[in-house]
């Protein structure tokens, strides 16, 4: 059952990873972040960025360091959940890259 | 871990008809009325809850049909606009909760035993139990439709139109008690499905060789399990609400609409790949068969499963686009449900590539696969489209979106599940089908379907709205709908020729020689109608398809027959499918509809307003609760059961992974969920809604020393829970068992006191919140100190002993979810008295 | 997009079609897996979503001083402000703005939720109680328009109809002018 663990570490990611990302957006609007600025950038926009691409190491770390171990079969679903949380975080959260935040 | 099992010895051939006799004697329902009642076999219970679906399904048919007359001309006097607004509520309240949800049940229920291999569902008694709490609060639901107090706010219930002031009448309560009376039996049945596919499976059935249908139940079960639960909790929030006016809607006392709409959307979007995914399921099933080849891309269905699963619960908030969202939250789920169209996109290219590999047999079941490609192919594209915030901010809430929503709907699941029903009939029925009249159906429902929808779609864009019951200003609109309206007469008449072809077949079809179709999964390795029992005796590894029948039938196969007069099934690994135990299911019994009872009282007392009677039928609740207890132990340690030459296995009541222990911890995602969306509820009403912060509050250090005392005596009764189980052999159990007991009891008491010291949860949303919180803790007080006395009466009657566990693992589980759950309230008002 | 969405179905129905009616042949998984059911699904969502962020992006409210008028929606009608040379202008159901001109519409409502709808000038949006929404449209020759309420609220809610009276800036009726309220 380790493999099915593994096969879904990618969209477990990816859930935590939107949650964090849209309560933090949220959170921001709510509290009128987006005026304030820091020596790196604007703050909300900065922070939703700098915690995607951290996610996105993470995905790219949980590939990286997956192994083949199970059967074929097996292999190809943790491959294909790991890949399946990378590519839904790139997606769904690209827009704190192209979208204005509280507008 | 390896794919292949150690092969395990046949068992010597027997004659399978004194098998049949044998198994049929345990395993056949009550004679007569008493069979109605205290049925709890799987194929009953999944033929009932379709057959009555079936029936909701015709009735909210007939409520389409009034609102297609309503609107065929500008100036309908048909109905009048408050009836209009009762029958468009109800026909989506009934097509999604008493029809869709359950049909899905029904199948699975039917199905699953048969495909994976075994002889029942895990949890038989609540199979039947959710049947019985689906139809009296399906009951519920229409009984208000005569009285002319149905729901009226629309099927997603917006606040404050369904608030007190709005809805002053019952008509908002019957809703939202009876659709969630009938959701026990969803997260009933979510419990029951995930049990029994990852351990009910056939010995040697790895999880990564089950058939499809398996997985897409899994994956079904699973979005149900955390679909349902805010959905729950926001019904009760409106009725707590609007019974005893805790403002958690309500912007003067800090409460937000937008809440509401985001718990029910929170639902209301994976509901749709919930209903999506079992029909899915059908397909893949079927596809391969007529297109007598193997179906492509097993790993990629399966991972485009897993895909739909997370991706759907991403989505919600494109209901929501035009609720003055930030355009970045926007651009989030739309961004998702644009990538949620990918893993529905290899499913469908599998299924194509499926058939590009075979030879395609149009048999009737085909028909309506071809009937599903060109429906929800073009549902799914409109999907997309209305996915896009600028289109949606056009087509939001009207026809466009309606005519959307029926072709994924009726696309996605209605024409699938009528491919799966003229496939399975054969199975249920035991006879052929009458020519001519399934065609004759399938065409009339087809262009009736198009018909009606198609010409929508330009409704919608030219502006018509929904909910609407006349235009009498937009002569432009009524050509549309008056071929809309005539397009449902004939998809009508199409419905009722196929509700008269499966009577046909079953009263007068030719006898159905077995596995008519040459289906190669196990569902077809038995004699037709499918006995009580599935199999005389079950799949061994390496023999589980349909070539298996002879050997099963003949007792070849592992724990033939029943010899112990007993059900039993073969509970597995939920990962390989090695043998595990023998696990013993209810047999006939009135207690599922006694408890369904007792929970309709419940509802029934709450929706005609007379709470200080509900005590009584709380108390009636625990009773029957405590009654389902008694089956759940053992007074002597059996030895192990021959299962195959050379393999016995013990019985449940001595092991500790038990089914039930299981569906416990299955049962707690769901709770767990409940909790989640509560905090949810806490974090955005905290920071969205207007008029906080909240009045200062009256809580003090009495209040923080009670509440941790409280948590002290929780923790006490967690760990003599613990011990409970770790000295069993020895009279010190007893001794923990009474000292859980009472601490347990002790944590309840004070948090009663804890009740006394809270501020008037009608003050503030942050007080009724709290109050929530709180009552979430006294709930699961009563739930522990229920099984901790269960744990007690097994030790005071010698139910445990090294063996044998008795209820303790199961207290445990609930006690430790209990201890965490307050902890974690107890942080978050201690986190508001700082903040 | 709608004749996208024509074309889409139109080649997956005959991919579909062919499959069926056409004899056993041998078909490749990594095609029909990865080409199509992954690389074409793929490619076509990235154009519609880049195209509906751009365009999402452009048409949401921003403080540049546009025209800013008030809707106010109960059940079931519908109470506009507009600036007017003698300070706001309230009207009951008939809403004056400028054409060829972007405006602001400030959404309020004083019981239930509703939704403010034109739709010869565009999108949608709700009237929340407890909520100020603002919403950007623009109308591009002086007309008559008609508008709805398009969220459910009731037994009025088909009924709750509304019009927009698009003028001429430089001839403005005599009592809007086309100045932000102050």
């Amino acid at each position: 059952m380790l493999w099915v663990a593994r096969m879904l570490a990618g969209p477990m990611l990816w859930g935590a990873l939107f949650s964090a990302v849209y309560g933090l957006h949220g959170l921001g609007c709510a509290l009128d972040w987006p005026d304030r600025a820091t020596p790196f950038g604007p703050l909300h926009p900065g922070g939703m960025i700098l915690l995607w691409l951290v996610g996105l190491g993470l995905h790219g770390l949980l590939i990286a360091l997956n192994r083949a171990g199970g059967s074929d079969r097996q292999n190809l679903l943790v491959r294909s959940g790991n890949w399946i949380g990378a590519v839904a975080s790139a997606v769904t959260l690209l827009p704190v890259i192209v979208t204005s935040s509280c507008g | 871990m390896t794919e292949k099992m150690h092969p395990i010895a046949p068992n010597p051939p027997r004659k399978a008809l004194l098998l049949h006799r044998q198994m049929q004697r345990v395993w056949s329902d009550l004679p007569g009325w008493r069979g109605a009642v205290c049925s709890v076999n799987h194929s009953t219970i999944g033929l009932r809850f379709m057959a009555t679906s079936f029936l909701f399904f015709a009735i909210g048919g007939v409520l389409a049909m009034l609102i297609r007359a309503q609107l065929a001309t500008r100036d309908g006097a048909f109905l009048d606009t408050q009836l209009y607004n009762q029958i468009f509520t109800m026909h989506g309240s009934i097509m999604m909760f008493l029809f869709a949800i359950p049909m899905l049940e029904g199948l699975s229920m039917w199905l699953l035993p048969k495909i994976l291999g075994s002889r029942d569902m895990a949890f038989p008694r609540l199979g039947a139990l959710g049947y019985w709490c689906y139809l009296f609060g399906g009951l519920i639901i229409l009984s208000s439709l005569l009285f002319g107090v149905a729901p009226d706010g629309g099927w997603f219930m917006y606040v404050p139109l369904s608030g007190k002031t709005y809805t002053p009448g019952i008509n908002a309560d019957v809703w939202l008690l009876g659709v969630t009376f009938v959701e026990i039996s969803a997260v009933a049945a979510a419990v029951e499905i995930i049990v029994t596919i990852l351990r009910l499976r056939a010995a040697g059935m790895a999880l990564t060789r089950m058939p499809l249908m398996g997985w897409y139940m899994l994956g079904t079960a699973a979005m149900m399990l955390v679909g349902f639960p805010p959905l729950i909790l926001g019904s009760i929030l409106l009725e707590l609400e609007r019974a005893f006016d805790w403002p958690f809607f309500d912007i003067l006392r800090g409460g937000d609409p937008l809440l509401w709409q985001h718990l029910f959307w929170l639902f209301g979007h994976p509901e749709v790949y919930i209903i999506f995914l079992p029909a899915a399921g059908v397909l893949s099933t079927i596809i391969p068969v007529f297109a007598r080849t193997r179906i492509m891309g097993y790993g990629a269905i399966v991972a485009a499963i897993v895909g739909l699963v997370f991706l759907s619960f991403g989505l919600w908030v494109h209901h929501m686009f035009t609720v003055g969202i930030p355009h970045m939250a926007l651009a989030f789920f739309s961004a998702a449900s644009a990538l949620v169209a990918v893993p529905t996109s290899v499913q469908i290219f599998a299924w194509i590539g499926t058939m590009w590999a075979g030879r395609v047999e149009l048999r009737l079941p085909m028909l309506h696969v071809i009937g599903f490609f060109v429906t929800f192919v073009m549902g799914g594209l409109t999907g997309v489209m209305v996915a896009m915030v600028p289109f949606n901010w056009q087509a939001h809430d009207t026809h466009f979106v309606v005519a959307h929503l029926h072709y994924v709907l009726v696309g996605g699941f209605v024409f699938p599940m009528m491919a799966g029903i003229t496939y399975w009939m054969p199975m249920i029925s035991g006879r052929f089908r009458v020519r001519a009249l399934g065609e004759a159906a399938f065409w009339l429902i087809f262009l009736g379907f198009h018909g009606t929808f198609f010409v929508m779609h330009l409704t919608g864009l030219l502006g018509m709205p929904r909910r609407i019951d006349r235009y009498p200003d937009n002569p432009e609109w009524e050509w549309l709908n008056l071929v809309s309206s005539i397009g449902g007469m004939v998809m009508s008449v199409g419905f009722a020729l196929f509700v008269l072809d499966i009577a046909m077949q079953w009263l007068f079809g030719r006898r159905s020689h077995r596995n008519p179709w040459k289906a190669n999964t196990l569902d077809w390795a038995m004699a037709l109608p499918a006995p009580p029992y599935n199999f005389s005796s079950l799949p061994s590894p390496g023999r589980d398809d349909a070539t298996a029948i002879l050997p099963l039938a003949r007792g070849e196969g592992l724990l033939p027959g029943a010899p112990r007069p007993r059900r039993e099934v073969l509970v597995t690994d939920a990962g390989t499918g090695r043998p595990d135990h023998v696990a013993v299911v209810p047999g006939n019994t009135a207690l599922p509809i006694w408890t369904a009872a007792a929970l309709g009282s419940f509802f029934l007392l709450m929706l005609a307003g007379l709470y200080v009677v509900t005590p009584l039928a709380i108390a009636a609740i625990l009773w029957a609760g405590w009654r389902w207890g008694g089956f759940m132990g053992s007074r002597a340690d059996a030895p192990d059961i021959p299962v195959a030459p050379g393999l016995s296995l013990p019985e449940h009541w001595q092991v500790r992974q038990t089914l039930a222990y299981s569906g416990t911890v299955t049962l707690l995602v769901a709770d767990g969920t409940l909790y989640a969306s509560l905090l949810f509820g806490v974090a955005f009403l905290t920071v969205i809604a207007p008029n906080w912060p909240a009045p200062d509050s009256g809580l003090g250090l009495g209040a923080l020393l009670t509440a941790g005392a409280a948590l002290l005596a929780m923790a006490l009764a967690t760990l003599a829970a613990r011990l409970a189980e770790t000295w069993r052999a020895t009279p010190s159990g007893m001794g923990a068992a009474l000292a859980g007991v009472l601490a347990a009891g002790l944590a309840l008491v004070l948090l009663g006191g804890l009740a006394m010291l809270l501020d008037d949860p009608r003050r503030h949303a942050r007080d009724a919140l709290r109050a929530v919180l709180l009552g979430y803790a006294v709930f699961h007080a009563v739930v522990a100190l229920m099984l901790g006395l269960r744990s007690l009466c097994d030790a005071r009657q010698g139910r445990t002993s090294h063996q044998r566990r008795g209820a303790a693992p199961v207290w445990q589980l609930f006690q430790a979810f209990w201890l965490a759950t307050s902890a974690l309230s107890l942080g978050v008002v201690a986190l508001q008295e700082i903040g | 997009m709608l004749i996208g969405s024509g074309l889409i179905t139109a080649l997956v129905l005959t991919l579909a079609g062919l499959a069926i009616w056409r004899g056993p042949r041998p078909s490749d998984e990594r095609r029909w897996i990865i080409w199509w059911g992954l690389g074409f699904s793929m490619s076509v969502l990235a154009v519609l979503l880049a195209f509906a962020l751009w365009t999402g992006e452009r048409m949401i409210a921003r403080d540049d001083g546009a025209l800013q008028v008030q809707a106010e929606a109960q059940q079931w009608g519908w109470r506009f402000t507009q600036p007017g040379p003698g300070g706001p202008v309230v009207t009951e159901g008939v809403l004056y703005v400028p054409a060829g001109q972007p405006f602001d519409i400030v959404l309020t409502s004083r019981d239930v939720i509703h939704s403010f709808w034109v739709p010869q000038l565009g999108g949608k949006m709700d009237a929340i109680p407890g909520h100020r929404n603002v919403h950007r449209l623009m109308a591009d020759a002086p007309g008559t328009h008609e508008g709805l309420c398009a969220e459910f609220c009731g037994i009025g809610h088909a009924a709750m109809r509304f019009e927009v009276v698009v003028y001429d800036p430089a001839d403005p009726p005599p009592f809007v002018s086309a100045e932000s309220l102050p």
